[in-house]
């Protein structure tokens, strides 16, 4: 019984799709232009995510340390923010430092300044934080330390970046929240409507005495194969337009726009695409057989 | 075989019974006619065998067990043991002859060998041995209920039931098909046929229950359509 019911299902799956070959074709081709549609809409939106953090990431709080406090005060300072737990970094520049970086940045302008003499630029460290978003809330902490006479980390600048960048992600969260469910609802209906035009063919398994399993198998493989196909299709698709948008970019010199590396992107699509179009083939064929296996 | 005891059946809650009260008795190898006219009630008893839907009332034993009590996963154990013929066929067109009889024999889990030797014997038997690489859709009405009896009997089944299967036939092939049933019973299966064919009934003289209204108003044995009223 195993074996030939075994072979009966791989036999009547394939058989199936070759049967209602233009229906099958229609499903995976609504699954195909579906998840290509959703996986355009993740490329956008996982690099608008990746430019978005590459600018947070510049955010930095610079802590500019009291002239007139005592050493043991400055060591105290600088033991608690390098073990500040959310704190990735932290740098000391000194004052000599910060001269000469202004001589490099000024170049000729400062000619003939002593600066050995007459530095009035203040010591400082710079601080990268493990979550961009908490400069704000540690620079007001940084400010109560002693040793500290000013903290600096782009106010103003970096709220609004903060906002924009936090609408653009929950915007394109909301999207693609969207599109998955019109996804999911699309390639359903799609998959129910192809196992509902073979009703009869259930009934009539059902009245030979074939077992609900037994009916199930060869759909829910039918679903597997169209669900699978109507998501690698468009995954290859992207492959391509992908690489072809990185190399234009490229070619043209747009630097500001850092896009994520094609493998990277790739991955990240597949496994967010194939199980779902495999799991919608498989669940939207199990589910829309439940009422004609009642009978 | 089969047992009916004071069985009803209303398909909706406060709706009319379909059948109503009903009871009798059918004996292995037995040949009987189900008779009445359109709506008396026909179609619900062999449903009720079939267990497509349950009783509202009263018993009904199939091979001596309680059909309403039947778990649902012994369903398909049961329908194998009934071979079911139906007036519209239900047949699978895209497939041929041989796959449809065939088809009955995989899911009862024949093997390959069995199923090769088997489904042209039976196709033999109702006379389409010529007729099995044929795709159902290109085949006549007669032929059509023919390869409908190879599947009911391809698994040896102890009743095989009948609703009209002469329904969209000719009288020619009507007296071909009863003739199949017949011959079918002689080798020791029992049959029941639900018809409202006045001829069959009558030239073929079996037991007859007649039903009107749900309610079962006869029980003969060589009985005649005519009794009905």
């Amino acid at each position: 019984m195993f074996i030939s019911g075994f072979f009966y299902i791989i036999g009547e799956t394939f058989k199936g799709l070759y049967r209602n070959r233009w229906m099958c074709f229609t499903s995976t081709g609504v699954v195909v232009v579906t998840l290509f549609m959703l996986g355009i809409f993740m490329l956008v939106n996982l690099n608008l995510g990746h430019i978005t953090d590459t600018v947070k990431e510049q955010v930095e709080i610079v802590v500019y340390i009291d002239e007139n406090a005592d050493q043991e005060t400055l060591d105290e300072l600088g033991q608690k923010l390098s073990s500040h737990s959310d704190i990735e970094s932290v740098n000391y520049v000194s004052s000599e430092e910060h001269m000469a970086r202004l001589h490099r940045q000024l170049g000729g302008m400062l000619e003939g300044y002593d600066a050995e003499m007459d530095n009035p630029l203040l010591a400082s460290y710079e601080i990268r934080t493990i979550v961009p978003e908490s400069v704000i809330d540690l620079a007001e902490e940084f400010e109560t330390y002693p040793g500290v006479s000013t903290v600096f980390y782009g106010q103003g600048y970096v709220e609004s970046l903060f906002t924009v960048t936090g609408v653009i992600q929950m915007v394109g969260l909301a999207l693609m929240a969207g599109l998955s469910i019109t996804a999911v609802f699309l390639i359903s209906h799609t998959i129910k409507l192809t196992v509902m035009m073979r009703e009869r063919e259930i009934s009539i398994m059902k009245y030979v005495g074939a077992t609900n399993w037994f009916i199930r198998w060869p759909f829910i493989l039918e679903g597997l194969i169209m669900g699978f196909t109507g998501a690698v299709l468009p995954l290859i698709g992207l492959y391509y337009l992908y690489q072809y948008s990185v190399e234009w970019v490229v070619a043209n010199n747009l630097a500001f726009l850092t896009l994520l590396p094609v493998q990277i992107v790739l991955i990240e699509l597949a496994t967010y695409l194939v199980p779902l179009g495999t799991g919608l083939g498989i669940l939207g064929s199990t589910f829309s057989m439940g009422r004609f296996l009642r009978v | 075989m089969v047992e009916a005891k004071y069985l009803s059946m209303k398909y909706e809650k406060g709706g009319h019974y379909a059948l109503e009260n009903i009871s009798f008795h059918i004996d292995r190898g037995e040949f009987v006619f189900i008779v009445g006219s359109s709506g008396a009630g026909k179609s619900t008893i062999l449903k009720l065998i079939i267990r497509e839907v349950k009783p509202t009332d009263g018993v009904l034993k199939i091979f001596g067990r309680d059909v309403a009590r039947l778990p649902r996963h012994r369903l398909p154990y049961l329908r194998r043991n009934i071979g079911m013929v139906f007036q519209d066929f239900r047949l699978m067109e895209e497939r041929t002859a041989y796959d449809n009889v065939a088809f009955a024999m995989v899911v009862t889990g024949s093997s390959r060998r069995e199923i090769r030797k088997r489904v042209p014997h039976v196709l033999g038997l109702v006379g389409l041995h010529d007729k099995a690489k044929t795709r159902v859709r290109d085949l006549s009405g007669g032929e059509l209920q023919r390869v409908g009896l190879a599947r009911a009997i391809v698994n040896r089944p102890a009743m095989i039931i009948a609703d009209e299967p002469t329904g969209n036939l000719d009288p020619g092939t009507t007296l071909d098909i009863m003739n199949l049933l017949r011959s079918i019973n002689l080798r020791g299966t029992t049959v029941l046929v639900a018809t409202h064919n006045r001829e069959i009934v009558d030239r073929f003289k079996k037991r007859v229950l007649y039903l009107e209204n749900g309610k079962l108003i006869g029980d003969e044995q060589k009985g005649i359509y005519a009794h009905v009223h």
